[in-house]
């Protein structure tokens, strides 16, 4: 550990503090150090990277980083291709993550994935205090008090990136038999074994992919069918890479996928039963094993924020939030990183957003910062004019290449908005479901959507007299270039009379 | 000249509360169902008492009437009583034919039982609920 | 909540009060559970791919052009008219306070109530008892 002397923050008063430095907490405070917001950061780590100082076990991450493609590495468009890599603005520091991977995949591995948020924090100057446990909150008049292993610290607003990374287990009997996710060994280890992974989710899969070298039977166990992303069109569902283990099962490998619910886990001399009712036929369905592993998810560590009147819901206990993933219950806690999965936004079609995932929570993070410099500290975003005549094409190109509206879909937007002199002024990047649930003066926003039949095709929202009415949608492309002669026409038409 | 069970499953199938289902389902319908003949000025079902049965028009033209009201004109295809079926409570609206009239009627129970059986049945009952409340909601706040 | 408390949750709605436990709990696994802050919209008149909702806690105002027509709270659902005729919502569902719900995508509305009959009995019978609700108001 460093000495006392090096470690930045020490405790005291700061106008914000931010808990966590994996991806979440680092892009917040780069946020926050661009616009000049005296900050602290602290983490119970020893060093950045989050829960990519350990997972995922087996494999490479799921999200890509491609490395030739229409545009070149530092600009913003080629966010879109880039899913690892954090948000910056100086060119130096955008897409890390190529030059970090060894360029046998486009899916970085996990060693590479924490190199690229430790890098992305040293290339960018921040600084972060290692080894400091947020342990307890209260508040104090205007101020938040964090109580941490180190001492108090002060701060008028909190920005909370602790992921959702505390093992849950159900409270089964038999259970403490069972191993959870988070405690997996070397693969070497389950040589022979007959293993029982409940959970038939990606933490599932993922497991059985990188242990069906080794164990010699793998049942995968949960209620309900598995959901693979190939048909819920989004990434929702097991990912491709995973679906080995099903194959597996559908040829008779050796991998057994059981729809199941545990009731009991007994441990004899030198096996283990596991108590299973079938979901087809309500029939009991024991099953003898060497191992149980629970892939039975995580919750969000939130310590005593619920006291404080912070609410929380759903197995994984995530907060309740804002548009801008500021606390519902406690104005002024904030929420980075793959939290802000709770924000659902318009879910058009039940397809969610890519709020859990690195290449969503960037932006998020970057819309919450930009909110609460607004909020807290009287820090007006740009808003630059823009001639009426331009506006259609500014539009058509955002949805073209804008990587905010193709790595959230139907849930960042692009806005123009009028002044009341008349002025067309660019709003930026914003959250669709704050625009269109927002009075205000007439507006136009326009995202990339999906639709239940897989269709990719422009979205836009335009608001008259202080109501966004309906949505309308642009025609799909198969190239998804919307900058065409008849997308043209058909977006001046529904914003003619409001910004034309 | 009483209609063949073939000749009453062409009816039901025109009907989009029968559409989609089975043909087995149709033809047991058809089996439980009766063909009955209003003359002109006879109530088929009269408001306020309690309803037990769905009607389907395959000849004539009736009125529908809530009070003094005469809300609907109803002919060949369209049905009605249906909200009986689900509970059995007393008639919304009287249905008065205003020619020789000839109708397909269902009993509730046996509508209930065929229901029961095929879930395809109860969503094309729950969509026509859902339609008639639409409606029903529209006129009353324009 | 947990999800056992989820399912607890269900069986003491009456929408779902025909389910046994097993059958709770995989409906339990099909919706997706949702929370939103006070004055945000979940059901948007007019806006394609809404889906169908059920309040674990919480109160909805329901309106129409702005004007409030009607208040649900725990238990109640919403959605399900939009879903079964086709067409976008004719109201805005707004929560009152924080809301927590269910949440199943439109597009599986059709095939959750032909797996699970009695559910969808409850909604007819729902249905029907609005039905007579919206006529006793015409006369």
């Amino acid at each position: 550990m460093t000495p006392e002397v090096e470690r930045p923050f020490p405790p005291g008063d700061y106008p914000v503090v931010i808990v966590g430095s994996g991806p979440g907490g680092v892009q917040a405070a780069y946020m926050l150090s661009r616009l000049g917001i005296e900050h602290a950061v602290i983490s119970a780590d020893p060093s950045p990277g989050g829960m990519f100082r350990r997972f995922p076990f087996f494999q490479r991450l799921l999200s890509w980083t491609k490395p030739h493609v229409l545009y070149e590495q530092d600009t913003r468009e080629y966010e879109w291709y880039d899913w690892n890599s954090l948000l910056a603005t100086e060119p130096e520091n955008r897409a890390v993550m190529p030059g970090l991977m060894d360029g046998t995949s486009e899916f970085p591995s996990r060693p590479e994935m924490e190199l690229g948020i430790r890098t992305f924090a040293e290339r960018t100057g921040l600084r972060i205090r290692h080894d400091t446990r947020w342990e307890g909150t209260e508040r104090d008049g205007e101020r938040f008090v964090l109580h941490t292993s180190d001492g108090d610290y002060r701060a008028q607003a909190v920005i909370f990136a602790v992921g959702v990374a505390d093992p849950w287990m159900p409270a089964t009997p038999g259970f403490e038999h069972v191993a959870h996710y988070v405690d997996t060994r070397v693969p070497e280890t389950y040589e022979g074994k007959r293993l029982f992974i409940v959970g038939k989710q990606n933490s599932g899969f993922e497991l059985a992919s990188g242990l069906l070298h080794w164990a010699s039977r793998i049942i995968l166990a949960s209620p309900r069918p598995a959901t693979l992303s190939v048909n819920t069109h989004s990434l929702a569902g097991v990912r491709a890479r995973y679906v080995q283990p099903w194959e597996d099962s559908n040829l008779g490998g050796g991998v057994f996928i059981l729809n199941a619910s545990i009731e009991r886990v007994d441990r004899h001399e030198t096996s283990l039963t596991v108590h299973t009712r079938r979901s087809d036929n309500g029939e009991p369905f024991p099953v003898e094993v060497d191992e149980v592993i629970a892939a039975t998810g995580f919750q969000c560590p939130l310590v005593d924020l619920p006291d404080l009147g912070v609410n929380v819901f759903g197995q994984s206990r995530l907060p309740t939030m804002t548009n801008h993933f500021e606390s519902a219950g406690v104005p002024g806690i904030y929420f980075a990183g793959t939290i802000g999965q709770g924000v659902a936004g318009l879910k058009k079609y039940g397809i969610p957003a890519n709020s859990g995932a690195v290449h969503g929570a960037r932006y998020n993070a970057r819309l919450m910062v930009q909110h609460l410099a607004e909020t807290r500290f009287g820090r007006k975003r740009e808003r630059p004019a823009v001639k009426p005549a331009e506006v259609v094409d500014l539009l058509l190109n955002e949805a073209t290449t804008a990587p905010e509206l193709w790595n959230q879909k139907s849930y960042l937007a692009r806005a123009f908005m009028r002044d009341e002199d008349g002025t067309i002024r660019d709003e930026g990047i914003v959250s669709l479901a704050d625009f269109v649930d927002s009075a205000g003066p007439d507006a136009v926003a326009i995202t990339v959507e999906t639709d239940d039949t897989g269709d990719i095709h422009p979205a836009v929202y335009v608001r008259r007299h202080g109501r966004v009415d309906a949505d309308a949608r642009l025609d799909s492309s198969p190239l998804h270039d919307y900058r065409t002669t008849g997308h043209r026409k058909a977006l001046q038409a529904l914003i003619g009379h409001t910004l034309g | 000249m009483a209609l063949t069970t073939d000749e009453k499953m062409a009816w039901l199938e025109r009907v989009e509360l029968f559409q989609g289902l089975p043909s087995e389902a149709v033809r047991r319908i058809a089996e439980r169902s009766g063909e009955i003949r209003f003359p002109a000025g006879r109530h088929v079902v009269t408001q306020g008492i309690i309803g037990n049965g769905l009607y389907i028009i395959i000849a004539g033209r009736a009125r529908v009437v809530k009070g003094d009201e005469v809300v609907a004109e109803l002919g060949p295809g369209d049905f009605f009583g249906e909200l009986s079926v689900i509970d059995q409570m007393p008639r919304l609206a009287s249905v008065i034919a205003e020619e020789p009239t000839t109708c397909l009627g269902l009993a509730s129970w046996d509508l209930l039982a065929e229901i029961e059986r095929d879930p395809k049945l109860a969503l094309n009952l729950l969509r026509a609920l859902a339609l008639r409340l639409r409606a029903a909601r529209e006129e009353h706040h324009h | 909540m947990n999800s056992e408390e989820v399912v607890d949750e269900l069986a003491s709605l009456a929408l779902f009060a025909d389910l046994q436990r097993p059958q709770l709990r995989a409906v339990a696994h099909i919706f997706s559970e949702e929370s939103f802050p006070p004055g945000q919209r979940i059901l948007r008149q007019g806006f394609a791919g809404s889906g169908f909702y059920v309040i674990l806690e919480g109160d909805v105002a329901v309106r129409i052009d702005g004007e409030e027509r009607a208040r649900l709270s725990k238990g109640d659902f919403f959605g399900e008219m939009s879903l079964l005729l086709g067409e976008p919502p004719v109201a805005d569902v707004v929560a009152v306070g924080e809301l927590h719900v269910l949440h199943l995508a439109g597009p599986d509305l059709k095939g959750f109530l032909e797996q699970y009959p009695p559910v969808m009995f409850r909604m007819l019978q729902s249905v029907a008892r609005r039905l007579r609700n919206a006529n006793r108001l015409r006369n």
